[in-house]
């Protein structure tokens, strides 16, 4: 089949099979290689991406389901080359160890933000129910989207953000 | 210390963030073919045939490698040094005769990925079956022996100390099984290999732990000599030990050979589950004798392991979990009988912690079960008997310098509120019907290097660049804990410069020097001392050169803030690029050096976990309300990813105390994938709080450190089993405690 959407940002047209994965056409076919397949079944949220603005895995969407929508992957997030404020939360409080769920976890990160800007602790770690860290016991990956979220509402709103992070 | 000590971000996280770095899955080389295992279905027999014919009728796909077209030359997967020749080859890339479902058959190579899945299932076996078994008891009975052979493939009996004559002791039985475990490293194993035919050179990129063990395996197997076997370490995606015994390289590698291409094989989650390794599966008696006061008399310990298909790492893994015994306790007669067994199942092999961890396990279910008999708290029981600064390793006689596991003991039961808590939830009990809470406290210790099972000893190249800026060379292989950023914060901390001025390059055979890997938990004691003395050489030659060429006294001059410096007078200052430049210039010479470390000691390294959990019996579902972390590590190089380590070692035991498990069914498959493998996900877990006790600090480790990596997963599944026992006031003994094991055992205390 032809399929047209949109990869973070661009226009993309290619010739593919219905029943490909996302997963296929990010890793293979546009070298987007930053979104990580842990299982392909989706249990994991290593192939964590976002296709019009929800988390879904990447592993388990296929080509036929994707004509004429918006996908977002990591590299979107820092196509500037400068890590955007949810990626240097991560790094700064210390939530990136082997890297391997960080993609993932951090697409999942963004779609809740994007859904609910002042989420609480709770609600954080609900919205990566859905990714493993094997790695860490998520203490840091909470923290760095509870800071990334008081980051962004500071942008938003000027100045420190009253809502409690529970 | 400027840098020591302080935390920071690892040397690639920025690079992960972005999703940036590339792993062996992300590499694709000009040419390059993709590989898909034809595995067996069955768990005991014979291969008749193989028939690819169906998979070469698939345009693109360019072969199909099988037991019968390739070398009969076998390799061992744990060897990971040229001197272990006692290890059997037991292994052929492709076999004609598979012992569980998984065993490689055949490997099909085609252009793309999708489609050597596919063709690999157009692949038709014909096998003639054999008597197959899966567990201790059929195993045992010799279900599965061909003629000639015995069920127990290795038995040990280990005796120290004299057996106690004191009157009055009391006797204390306990009995423990542990279940097979995947590691669950989210990046699955993987290879890329690259032949070259025309100067007969192999290089090979894999996420693993020891580049020259590799190198050893590979090189013999096909026959090569070693310089033209190059092992790459890649970025690796966690490991746990699953990455560090050798069933994807030796394959790759023959695939690469015999077809002319680059390859890459990348296993499928339910492959890295059941056909790479799994922590094998252990049960355990221990009869123990203790005086009154709850002094450690004797123990008694009868073992077995169920190595799975082939024997790997399973007669060196029995001997060395023994040795564990006398790493935390004092224990002043021990006598251990062990047996290996192998049935068809997945291969057991390394797993974090190589042993102390299902050593703490057996042991620390030993202790419980004592104090519940002697009627004492549990952490008073264990303060009783752990081992003393001053003390020494009993099974090796080495010293343990400033072990700290009774000031773990002490700090954590303060911290936790021992006391308290246990007061709180004997009324939190009595005051409810459903909920049931309680504590536990598990123990562990272990090793920072090979030594004295082994010499161990790093080698460290150095260079300092014309702007002064440094290369340095240790063969490391960071798992994605920073091993890499410990090393280039020691350099500098010696050199007084930013780590942002070191640069580092992972093991490489062809590019840094010869290593044993990293196993043994000796990355930062060994590797890190081996820094300070490769930095520390650095600096003479600065020293040495500067005087030479500025015309000073060697004697008083010293480095500060990256420059020579004279005592005497503040003025003379020399940035080291300006050292280094002059030494080319003038000297003619290279500013670099090269250094050695022997190590020759072993301190103790321990921790001593606290868990607060509460089981609903009405479901059996068990929650951890509180988790705390003592970790005695002496100096932290990098505290803050210490912490994120210890926490995920925290969570990993929490997932081995309560949820995971892998089953191998009667038919011989084994659960392949995470739908039926419970982590411990972001919801499950609170906070896991951590103290690091660091005035225990060694003689011989980088500024006094010991090891963290493996020691902090050992009393973590303790502490958890010990709370849910608490909870319920049962002996439960075989993990995991899930919520079916719990209601189970609540039905049958309602039955008697
Ligand atoms: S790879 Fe998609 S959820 Fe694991
Ligand atoms: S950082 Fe390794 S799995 Fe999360």
């Amino acid at each position: 089949m032809k399929l047209s959407f949109c990869v973070n940002n661009r226009p993309v047209q290619l010739e593919t099979d219905p029943d490909r994965r996302l997963l296929d056409i990010l890793r293979e076919d546009l070298s987007l290689t930053g979104t990580k397949e842990g299982c392909a079944e989706g249990e994991c949220g290593a192939c964590t991406v976002l296709l019009d603005g929800e988390a879904v895995h990447s592993c388990l969407t296929l080509a036929i389901q994707l004509g004429g929508r918006h996908v977002v992957t990591i590299e979107g997030l820092s196509e500037t080359g400068e890590l955007d404020v949810l990626q240097k939360a991560f790094v700064e409080e210390i939530a990136v160890q082997c890297g391997f769920c960080t993609t993932g976890m951090i697409m999942s990160a963004k779609a809740l933000l994007l859904k609910n800007p002042a989420p609480t602790k709770e609600e954080i770690r609900v919205a990566l129910s859905g990714n493993i860290c094997r790695c860490s016991g998520y203490v840091q990956i909470v923290r760095a989207v509870d800071r990334a979220a008081h980051e962004l509402r500071e942008v938003a709103y000027g100045k420190p953000d009253a809502k409690n992070t529970g | 210390m400027k840098t020591v000590g302080s935390s920071r971000p690892i040397h690639d996280a920025w690079a992960k963030a972005a999703g940036y770095t590339k792993y062996t899955g992300d590499i694709r080389l000009p040419g390059m073919v993709y590989l898909c295992l034809v595995r067996s279905t069955i768990p005991h027999g014979r291969v008749k045939a193989v028939h690819p014919e169906k998979a070469l009728a698939l345009p693109g796909v360019c072969g199909v490698l099988h037991c019968f077209n390739t070398t009969q030359r076998t390799f061992n997967r744990y060897r990971s040094r040229f001197s272990q020749d006692e290890l059997p080859n037991e292994e052929r890339a492709f076999t004609d005769y598979v012992r569980f479902v998984g065993d490689r058959v055949a490997v099909v190579a085609a252009e793309s990925q999708a489609l050597a899945e596919k063709a690999a299932r157009l692949v038709e076996v014909e096998y003639e079956e054999l008597p197959y078994s899966i567990g201790f008891d059929d195993t045992l009975e010799g279900q599965n022996c061909l003629p000639g052979e015995e069920p127990v493939r290795d038995e040990v009996i280990l005796e120290n100390g004299t057996f106690p004559q004191d009157n009055g002791m009391i006797e204390v039985d306990s009995f423990t099984e542990l279940p097979r475990l995947h590691h669950a490293a989210m990046e699955p194993n993987a290879c890329v290999a690259d032949y070259d035919p025309y100067q007969q050179q192999l290089t090979l990129y894999s996420p693993n732990q020891a580049v020259h063990g590799i190198r050893v395996v590979v090189a013999n197997y096909l026959e090569m000599p070693f310089h033209k076997v190059r092992v790459v370490k890649a970025a690796m995606g966690g490991s746990f030990g699953a990455k560090q015994e050798w069933f994807v390289e030796p394959v790759a590698a023959l695939a690469a050979k015999m077809l002319g291409r680059p390859v890459k094989l990348v296993y499928s989650r339910a492959e890295a589950m059941t056909g790479a390794i799994v922590r094998g599966a252990v049960k355990a008696c221990v009869r123990g004798l203790f005086t009154p006061e709850g002094k450690i008399k004797s123990l008694d310990m009868d073992l077995i392991l169920d190595a799975g298909a082939y024997v790997g790492n399973s007669s060196d893994y029995i001997r060395t979990l023994y040795s564990k015994l006398f790493r935390c306790y004092y224990v002043p007669h021990a006598r251990y009988h062990a047996r290996v067994i192998s049935s068809n199942t997945p291969v057991a092999g390394a797993y974090r912690g190589w042993s102390a961890p299902e050593e703490a396990l057996i042991l620390e279910r030993h202790l419980d079960a004592a104090a519940h008999k002697l009627g004492m708290d549990r952490v008073e029981l264990r303060r009783r008997n752990v081992l003393l600064p001053g003390d020494i390793d009993l099974r090796t006689g080495v010293p343990l310098e400033e072990i700290r596991i009774r000031e773990a003991l002490d700090r954590g039961r303060e911290l936790f509120r021992w006391n308290q808590l246990k007061q709180e939830d004997a009324d939190f009990n009595a005051s409810n019907e459903r909920y049931r809470r309680g504590t536990g406290v598990g123990c562990g210790g272990h090793g920072s290097t090979y030594f004295p099972r082994h010499d161990d000893f790093g080698e460290g190249w150095i260079t300092m660049n014309e702007d002064g800026t440094i290369q340095l060379k240790i063969t490391t292989h960071d798992h994605g804990c920073g091993t890499v950023t410990m090393l280039k914060m020691v350099v500098a901390e010696v050199l007084d410069i930013p780590d942002s001025d070191v640069y580092l390059a992972e093991g490489d055979t062809a590019n840094t020097p010869i290593d044993f890997g990293c196993f043994a938990s000796r990355t930062t004691f060994v590797l890190g001392r081996t820094a300070v003395e490769t930095a520390g050489a650095l600096k003479t030659v600065l020293l040495e050169r500067a005087a030479a060429i500025f015309h000073q006294p060697m004697e008083q001059l010293y480095v500060e803030g990256g420059a020579v410096r004279n005592r005497e007078n503040p003025n003379l200052v020399w940035p080291y690029a300006e050292v280094a430049r002059q030494s080319m210039l003038q000297l003619k010479r290279n500013v670099s050096a090269q250094a050695q470390f022997n190590n020759v000691t072993n301190p103790g390294v321990t921790g001593a976990h606290f868990a607060h959990v509460e089981v609903d019996t009405w479901t059996g579902y068990t929650r951890i309300l509180d988790y705390l972390a003592v970790q005695d590590i002496g100096q932290a190089i990098n505290p803050a990813m210490c912490e994120a380590q210890i926490q995920g070692a925290a969570q990993m035991g929490c997932g081995a105390a309560l949820r995971e498990e892998m089953v191998v069914q009667k038919n011989g498959q084994c659960t392949s994938s995470l739908s039926q493998y419970h982590l411990f996900l972001a919801p499950d877990l609170p906070d896991i709080q951590v103290e690091l006790i660091t005035d225990g600090r060694s003689t011989e480790g980088p500024f006094g450190a010991k090891s963290i990596g493996e020691v902090c997963y050992v009393p973590a599944a303790p502490a958890v089993c010990g709370a849910v026992n608490d909870a319920l006031g049962s002996q439960l003994g075989a993990l995991p405690f899930t919520p079916d094991c719990v209601l189970k055992y609540l039905a049958r205390e309602r039955e008697t």
